[in-house]
């Protein structure tokens, strides 16, 4: 059954997380000596799939064989002793460590005694750094390698053992495209020496260049995989986007003002996004729409005054506004709502009434003490307004589900008084229902003349909801869209390139 | 343009590096040159510093504290602490005391007593804390209040009369080698088997990997739970080694034994460049930061500077060095989680 050139083969593999099927009965094989990508949209399903080949995760359903041979592996260690490595885009090295040690940390060589033995470690260390032409000292520490630097010596660390499928999750997302180039040579010359290469990539231009077959996830399920030399970026994303919009709730209106409510210019942060300009009027919803790493999360931050922008210019209604910290952008009428909202923007052990008060304690006391009658009675319009389902204003945050959770987070940020509301992810995570009704306030919301930045992973969603949609790749504005204008492909397509349609047009 | 741009940015980087590099040695150079500095300050200040009967005194009394620090040391590497190393020695002490006392030729092991009672109080506070995951400073304010408690009960209170204690004991802490104290000898001889150990032993290598990046250790397999249990067992081993010399120098064993020696041992380690937030220092650095500390209180005692400017003295030292610390720790953080863009 299983191909005799078969490295990795993945069958029927399927994960569930609360009510997510993350990933749904996937199958595909990555032959011997190859390097194969895996391409997907946020939330795709590629993450997870990686957790349950290197034994992070358990699989529900579904087996994982390995030269032919069922495996099934309990932690990453033991990945590891069958030749399985991953190296992730957040480093997993000792920084305080030097590279020798990095590398054969947990596998030293030792002598008669138990001893490290440090002139062999580091000797091996130059060897295999050498071998893949990687020009780092062994006895420096691993905190003072730029990033690119960091990721070889997890390659060489995951060399060291008898390796016959290395992982690498969006190996190239932080390095220049020097750095990257430095890597495919590397990875070249792995496969060169039989390891297969797993490599999963949002830049399509480099998964062409160096996969040899590629295996495109949406939704948690397995679409296609195809031999490179068949493929194209417009194949690619073609495959990648095309899923459903979930919502009960539909837009009819849109009543977009003339008056600017946020004017964002020439905003930038090195390393993060530079040169961000737009604006969006009363009335309007601005869907801001990038691929995880693209930079939008940090470019609404720093409009929120969380990472204060190195330069640039942020408007509130026309008044120029520093954002050095949240408390003058919250004075100023612009609420953030962030993507973690449990760990970021709830206190989970505390009541319903609580939480709606956070950001108006000030308001609400007297002569800085709170009375709880008062904040209930503040929060009990917002909690009918928002239709959050909870037994009472006391029962605590912690014990209602995630779309009321959303909720109460958004009753929070309203309670300020907003004029610009940024919403980062808004419904990840919750159910169809709870969506459609966050949907729905959104939309009520924008009616009743706030500026809404939409931050959202969800193509459909996203397409649905927004008056114009802005496009973020690798830290800059590349492409604008109205919303109704906008296909999936254009969107998936300006995403993932390095350049926009703006740029390619001209 | 935009490689030019890029290459501008690598070379600042490049530099930072090289700085970035070289901060923990220099770190413990800075150690070093501080406890210089007192020396030629204290030289000044009193005539009666600067000579080998002084500095004898000097020694002997950063000794024992060097050994506790030690003890602290290797917990703090793991990104733990541990508040309980003076009742360790407390009841340590007071056991080998009672020990002795009853059985007064049993020799040398009684040191052994010494050791095996502070690993057994070790390993209660490692299980807590890494099986038990209770954060250490919780876990190891409540083993420091029972290990006292417990001493106070076993001792109904009663000192133990240096009368009663084997004469071979008493006399030991009087030995010298070339004129060097003993104990002066021991605690340099413990100093650099565990440097040595700490360099060239896998497992204590782990303690440092545990302590730099406890959730790279789970990739990499380490079991950081054993390892955080084994820097608790030595930490109380060498506590009760520690106790069975204080029992032989002090005589005279009350149920107060080796109580504030927590704050001082961790104001050593920390003053020697061992980083709270774990991962990095060294035991060196632990030995340079009890012979300040024991630096300040003598030359101040000849100094004749009152009391109260010893405790201000060490809270300066203390807060310095934990702020050169909180900043090498950001730079180093910093650099290895740039650019995740």
């Amino acid at each position: 059954m299983a191909n005799e050139n078969d490295r990795l083969t993945v069958r029927a593999i399927s994960k569930r997380f609360g009510p997510v099927l993350a990933v749904n009965n996937v199958s595909f094989s990555v032959r011997k000596g190859t390097i194969h990508g895996l391409v997907g949209e946020n939330g795709a399903g590629k993450s997870t799939l990686v957790k349950i080949i290197t034994g992070l995760e358990k699989p529900d359903d579904g087996e994982i064989l390995l030269d032919g041979k069922a495996v099934r592996f309990v932690t990453p260690i033991e990945a590891r002793g069958y030749g399985i490595t991953a190296v992730y885009q957040d480093p997993k090295l000792f920084p305080h460590i030097d590279v020798g040690e990095n590398i054969f940390m947990g596998i030293y060589p030792r002598n008669a005694l138990g001893l490290v033995k440090k002139r062999r470690m580091y000797g091996e260390a130059k060897r295999l750094l050498e071998d893949l032409s990687i020009d780092i000292d062994p006895h420096a520490l691993i905190a003072g390698l730029s990033v690119a630097e960091i990721q070889f010596v997890e390659i060489v660390r995951a060399i060291c053992a008898d390796m016959k499928l290395l992982i690498l999750d969006e190996p190239t997302a932080s390095l220049t495209p020097s750095e990257a180039d430095r890597l495919f040579a590397v990875a070249q010359a792995l496969k060169e020496n039989g390891t297969s290469i797993l490599f999963i990539s949002h830049r399509l231009e480099e998964v062409l260049k160096i996969t040899n077959a590629v295996t495109v996830l949406r939704d948690g399920c397995h679409v296609i995989t195809l031999p490179t030399s068949e493929l194209t970026e417009e194949i690619l994303v073609h495959h990648m986007v095309g899923r459903e919009l979930k919502t009960f709730f539909t837009r009819t209106t849109s009543n977009v003002h003339e008056k600017i409510v946020l004017e964002v210019k020439n905003l930038t942060l090195p390393g993060f996004f530079r040169n961000v300009s737009f604006k969006i009027r009363e009335g309007e919803i601005v869907g801001l729409m990038g691929l995880v790493g693209a930079g939008r999360t940090e470019i609404a931050e720093s409009i929120f005054g969380i990472r204060p922008p190195a330069s640039g210019e942020v408007y509130v209604s026309g008044e120029r506004i520093k954002p050095k910290n949240p408390n003058i952008m919250r004075s100023k009428g612009v609420a953030y709502i962030p993507e973690n909202r449990d760990e970021n923007g709830l206190i989970l052990a505390q009541g319903v009434a609580e939480n709606v008060c956070l950001t108006v304690l000030d308001s609400l006391s007297l002569l800085g003490f709170i009375s709880h009658r008062s904040e209930k009675t503040f929060a009990q319009p917002f909690v009918d307004d928002l239709e959050i389902k909870t037994e009472s204003l006391d029962t605590p945050v912690g014990r209602l589900s995630g779309g009321n959770r959303q909720k109460v987070v958004l009753a929070k940020w309203l309670a300020t008084k907003p004029r610009v509301l940024i919403l980062d992810e808004p419904t990840h995570g919750i159910d169809i229902s709870a969506k459609s009704q966050v949907h729905k306030r959104i939309f009520e919301l924008a009616a009743e003349g706030f500026a809404v930045l939409l931050i959202s992973s969800d193509l459909p969603e996203i397409m649905a909801m927004s008056d114009r949609i802005l496009v973020v790749s690798r830290g800059e504005i590349v492409d604008e869209f109205t919303g109704e204008s906008a296909t999936q492909e254009e969107l998936m397509t300006a995403a993932v390139s390095s350049r926009g349609r703006k740029d390619r047009n001209e | 343009m935009n490689n030019t741009k890029r290459g501008k940015q690598s070379l600042a980087q490049g530099l930072a590096n090289r700085l970035s590099r070289n901060t923990l040695r220099l770190r413990l150079i800075s150690v070093f040159l501080s406890f210089l500095v007192l020396f030629v300050v204290f030289s000044f200040t009193s005539e009666n510093f600067f000579n080998f009967q002084n500095l004898k005194v000097i020694a002997f009394n950063a000794s024992l504290l060097t050994i506790v620090a030690c003890a602290s040391a290797i917990v703090v590497l793991t990104r733990n602490l541990d508040l309980s190393v003076g009742s360790i020695l407390g009841l340590a002490g007071y056991l080998v005391a009672k020990f002795a006392t009853a059985f007064p030729h049993s020799g040398p092991m009684i040191i052994f007593i010494g050791i095996a009672v502070g690993i057994v109080l070790g390993l209660l506070n490692g299980l807590a804390i890494a099986y038990g995951k209770i954060p250490s400073i919780v876990a190891t304010l409540g083993t420091m209040a029972i290990y006292r408690g417990l001493t106070i009960i076993i001792g109904r209170g009663i000192e133990v009369p240096s009368g009663n204690l084997p004469q071979w004991m008493i006399r030991s802490a009087d030995l010298t080698i070339f004129n060097v104290p003993l104990v002066v000898v021991l605690a340099i001889v413990v100093v650099f088997i565990l440097a040595f150990l700490l360099n060239n032993l896998p497992i204590f290598r782990r303690v440092y990997a545990v302590g730099s990046n406890p959730e790279a250790a789970v990739f990499y397999g380490l079991r950081s739970r054993r390892v955080v249990l084994f820097a608790y067992a030595v930490c109380g081993g060498l506590c009760g080694l520690a106790s069975f010399l204080y029992v032989s120098r002090v005589g005279t064993i009350t149920v107060n034994l080796g109580r504030g020696w927590e704050t001082t041992a961790l104001a050593a380690v920390v003053i020697g460049g061992v980083s709270m937030t774990g991962g990095s220092g060294n035991i060196i650095g632990a030995f340079l930061g009890a012979l300040i500390l024991s630096t300040i209180d003598n030359g101040l005692v000849l100094a004749r500077a009152p009391e109260f400017w010893r405790m201000f003295i060490q809270g300066l030292a203390i807060v310095g060095a934990v702020l050169l610390d909180a900043m090498i720790e950001r730079r180093i953080q910093s650099i290895f989680k740039r650019g995740r863009m």
